[in-house]
């Protein structure tokens, strides 16, 4: 049997219809003849994922910086500071991340207040060099020794 | 990936009338399904009928099963939520697993449209102590202060002013005048 000949057989060539279908689907929202044809919606698809990949880490990123602010704003009406908050609660080892924090300073400020309080007792008690202390001491903070 | 090219409504999870918080109610009130005696597509609906509806009929007291014999139509089931919205589903060439699947999907639905839940918490009291407001932190006296007031109207940091310094200068300068000294 000859079999150079059917070496020479090629794989079947694939259906267009499905990979294009693919990327239609995916572009099903865009304007115009980005949304239907092949050639230009790839070209745009291709950086709408490439956006999708950078923006994974932009959006914690714009988060944290969004928490540091409100943060930042609720400790400085209260005469505190952020790194005077975060530093005096690491020292009383009150674990709390910037995102509830942020929602304390916004639906509980009391809660939000008392937090400050501590820190500011507990950098009163053991005071870090080079970080400034604004405020006079706070009222109605009664430690017992326990910080 | 954004959501955009699926074309659905977002909003927040939610739940008709705090359901499940005391007694869970199923929101399904009617499941409609119609198929055809002969037809083969109708076959898995069919068998259905024949062996599993009872039995879902007794589970499920609180829905009504209504069934509708129709020649030469392909079957399908609606299903009617107690908030008045409605779904259709096709069973055509359905087995007789996948109607009985479909048809519990059905059953644990509210009426809610299916939409992209923004946050998968939601609560009605998300505050305890009052949402932060500017007059949370200030003083009640401000209310009934009248400005411009002495205190209240300067502003937080502004230590010593020109004059203040001055006359402090001027008070450390002075001799003490030994007649003002109170007697030893």
């Amino acid at each position: 049997m000859l079999i150079t000949r059917v070496l020479f057989n090629r794989a079947p060539k694939a259906d267009n219809f499905w990979k294009r279908r693919r990327v239609f689907k995916l572009t099903a929202h865009y304007r115009g003849r980005k949304r239907n044809c092949y050639s230009i919606a790839i070209k745009y698809l291709h950086r709408a994922l490439v956006y999708v990949k950078k923006g994974r880490k932009l959006k914690k990123k714009d988060a944290i910086e969004l928490w540091q602010q409100r943060i930042s704003a609720g400790c400085r009406e209260l005469g505190s500071s952020y790194e005077a908050l975060v530093r005096g609660m690491a020292r009383c080892q009150i674990a709390l991340d910037k995102k509830t924090l942020a929602n304390l300073a916004i639906w509980e400020p009391r809660t939000f207040k008392s937090l400050t309080q501590i820190a500011a007792a507990k950098l009163r008690q053991e005071p870090i060099k080079g970080l400034n202390d604004i405020s006079p001491p706070p009222a109605g903070v009664i430690t017992r020794g326990m910080l | 990936m954004s959501n955009s090219h699926m074309f659905l409504p977002s909003g927040f999870i939610r739940t008709p009338l705090q359901n499940g918080l005391g007694r869970y109610i199923p929101q399904l009130q009617r499941i409609t399904l119609k198929f055809c005696k002969n037809h083969g597509g109708s076959r898995g609906v069919r068998d259905f009928i024949e062996s599993d509806l009872m039995e879902f009929a007794k589970t499920n007291p609180g829905t009504v099963v209504y069934l509708k014999p129709r020649r030469h139509r392909s079957p399908c089931m609606v299903a009617e939520y107690l908030n008045g919205e409605r779904e259709y589903l096709s069973c055509h060439e359905f087995s007789r697993d996948e109607v009985h699947k479909w048809l519990s999907y059905m059953c644990t639905r509210s009426g809610i449209p299916v939409m992209r839940f923004r946050k998968y918490q939601h609560t009605d009291y998300p505050t305890v102590q009052g949402v932060w407001n500017p007059f949370t932190h200030q003083a009640p006296e401000i209310n009934i202060a009248e400005f411009p007031h002495e205190v209240l109207s300067r502003p937080l940091d502004h230590g010593p002013t020109a004059t203040e310094q001055l006359i402090e200068i001027f008070k450390k300068t002075q001799i003490e005048d030994p007649a003002n000294k109170p007697p030893n």
